[in-house]
């Protein structure tokens, strides 16, 4: 978001500014008071698919999906990075598909299938029985270290998962763009392109489905 | 971070999700639609919005589908291109007719957030956010697009040129839901888009679209649309007008880039600046953008159809 410098001022940016005050306004006296509709509550049940586990809960509307996981079900691999959907420690597979999770409401997730960090490893082949098996990306970041503080490994885990399931074969190029969405704070970067690289040509690695829209 | 506190409810189709609109009006409550929320749950975690019922779409079949037929546009067996309201950056991007036939939309896919945001990010919730530094309206002002709008009242459609008003500011009213976003797809074979990104909030600093009409070697009509550095994102119509009868010659695209802050009528654009980028160093930059955006365009369009 960028906000307009007033010395710049020029053809209604002054009036685009009061509205977004006066907007801010009504927000701040509104709120917490006047009638809910009936349809639109402020606790939801939500039912959602994590890890192959159904799971259910009554959560406050504004409860975001990775507190969800994080705090409900003590999925405490799924970090909180920047909480400004920009760092991509959050990102998990909703419905096979890497979202930030930080930007998602755990409402928006209801019916909907999560995988977490916790939940790769039973992917391998589709073999959720094997229990505690290294996916190929886990491993390949085990391989390459392509972690230092581990921060940020579970979110590039979930991206690069993505990534090759997008791009089977994908040049240092593509991984580098691909992975604009996840910040390394240590800057470890070289070493996760490395393991992108190693996951990729791992005959382990399957392309991951995505349900059709 | 946690929003403001809400109530939240999923409409199953477009009725209940007007009628919940009704209903919180109704009830005097501030009411939002949200769709990926890509834009909006980051506004609402640092509380500069704070809506008291939020109407998630994401089940309305209404606001589904479209873009299936852009193999029929990529060939030049239609003109028209119907995206529902809910197509995500991402569908967007896995539609490979589409990006043939529209290359400075996969331009734009490509650079436009992260894989993760394009993931969710919705083509109606674009516009409706009226973001002066989105990427994808400034490509959707080339294609001429015009938009469909439910309400209570019926459907309308606008063109997104009247739509866009200032910064977060739209023809929206608070009753109204966009259904579907129309494109005209002629000559878009010959398009581009370049940006100068924020290397942090990925958000243009400058944008610009071109779409360069070749007929005989000459440009039978160009269109060109620029993003980052005014309240809204804007036709360079000055520009346009050069280069329509003119040759793809450099000399001529620079001409006309230079015009890329002048309006229809001939006024400056609303220029604006912030701490990351002054005006005017925002508007030089659309002028070197719009050369290479329009370089690339007519190299496109002087490669034919199909590339």
């Amino acid at each position: 978001m960028q906000l307009p410098d007033r010395d710049n001022d020029i053809d209604g940016v002054a009036a685009g500014i009061d509205r977004v005050k006066v907007m801010l306004q009504s927000f701040a006296l509104a709120s917490r008071t006047g009638v809910v509709p009936v349809t639109a509550t402020r606790e939801v049940s939500v039912q959602l698919t994590v890890n192959g586990a159904k799971r259910a809960a009554t959560v406050p509307a504004r409860t975001l999906l990775v507190h969800f996981l994080r705090d409900h079900l003590r999925l405490t691999g799924t970090h909180v990075g920047c909480d400004t959907t920009q760092c991509g420690a959050c990102t998990v597979a909703l419905d096979g598909v890497a979202v930030k999770s930080c930007t998602v409401l755990a409402a928006q997730a209801d019916g909907h299938e999560v995988t977490t960090i916790e939940g790769l490893g039973h992917d391998v082949h589709g073999a959720r029985a094997a229990g505690r098996a290294l996916h190929p990306v886990q491993q390949a970041f085990q391989d390459e270290h392509a972690l230092q503080c581990g921060y940020c490994t579970p979110g590039m885990v979930m991206a690069v998962r993505q990534l090759i399931a997008d791009t089977p074969d994908p040049t240092e190029d593509e991984i580098r763009h691909a992975l604009a969405g996840n910040i390394c704070r240590c800057t470890g970067y070289q070493n996760i392109v490395a393991a992108t690289l190693r996951a990729a040509r791992s005959p382990a690695t399957e392309p991951a489905t995505e349900p059709e829209e | 971070m946690f929003p403001a506190d809400f109530a939240y409810a999923r409409a199953r189709s477009l009725d209940e999700a007007l009628d919940l609109l009704a209903e919180s009006r109704a009830a005097g409550e501030e009411a939002k639609l949200i769709a990926g929320g890509q834009s909006l749950l980051p506004l609402m975690k640092l509380r500069l919005a704070a809506p008291q019922v939020l109407i998630d779409l994401a089940d309305v079949a209404d606001l589904k589908g479209g873009g299936e037929d852009a193999a029929a546009t990529a060939a030049g067996a239609a003109t028209d291109l119907a995206l529902g309201a809910l197509t995500t950056y991402r569908q967007l991007q896995l539609n490979g007719a589409l990006a043939a036939g529209i290359p400075a939309l996969a331009d734009a896919l490509a650079v436009l957030a992260d894989p993760q945001v394009r993931a969710r990010g919705t083509v109606g919730g674009a516009v409706a956010h009226g973001d002066p530094a989105a990427d994808l309206p400034a490509v959707l002002l080339t294609l001429d697009a015009e938009l469909a709008i439910a309400s209570r009242a019926g459907t309308r459609a606008v063109a997104l040129d009247d739509f866009l008003q200032g910064i977060y500011t739209t023809d929206l009213a608070e009753d109204e839901i966009i259904t579907r976003v129309r494109v005209h797809t002629a000559g878009a074979h010959g398009s581009a888009y370049e940006k100068f990104p924020h290397p942090a909030s990925h958000l243009p600093l400058a944008g610009v679209c071109a779409v360069v009409r070749l007929r005989y070697g000459l440009i039978e009509g160009a269109e060109i649309a620029v993003t980052g550095i005014s309240p809204r994102p804007y036709r360079a119509r000055a520009a346009e007008r050069v280069l329509a009868g003119a040759g793809p010659a450099p000399d001529t695209l620079a001409a006309a880039a230079a015009l890329i802050t002048t309006l229809a009528d001939g006024r400056a654009a609303g220029l604006l600046g912030d701490q990351h980028a002054s005006a005017p160093y925002r508007a030089h930059l659309a002028e070197v953008l719009a050369i290479r955006a329009l370089t690339r365009a007519a190299d496109r369009a002087s490669e034919g159809r199909n590339q």
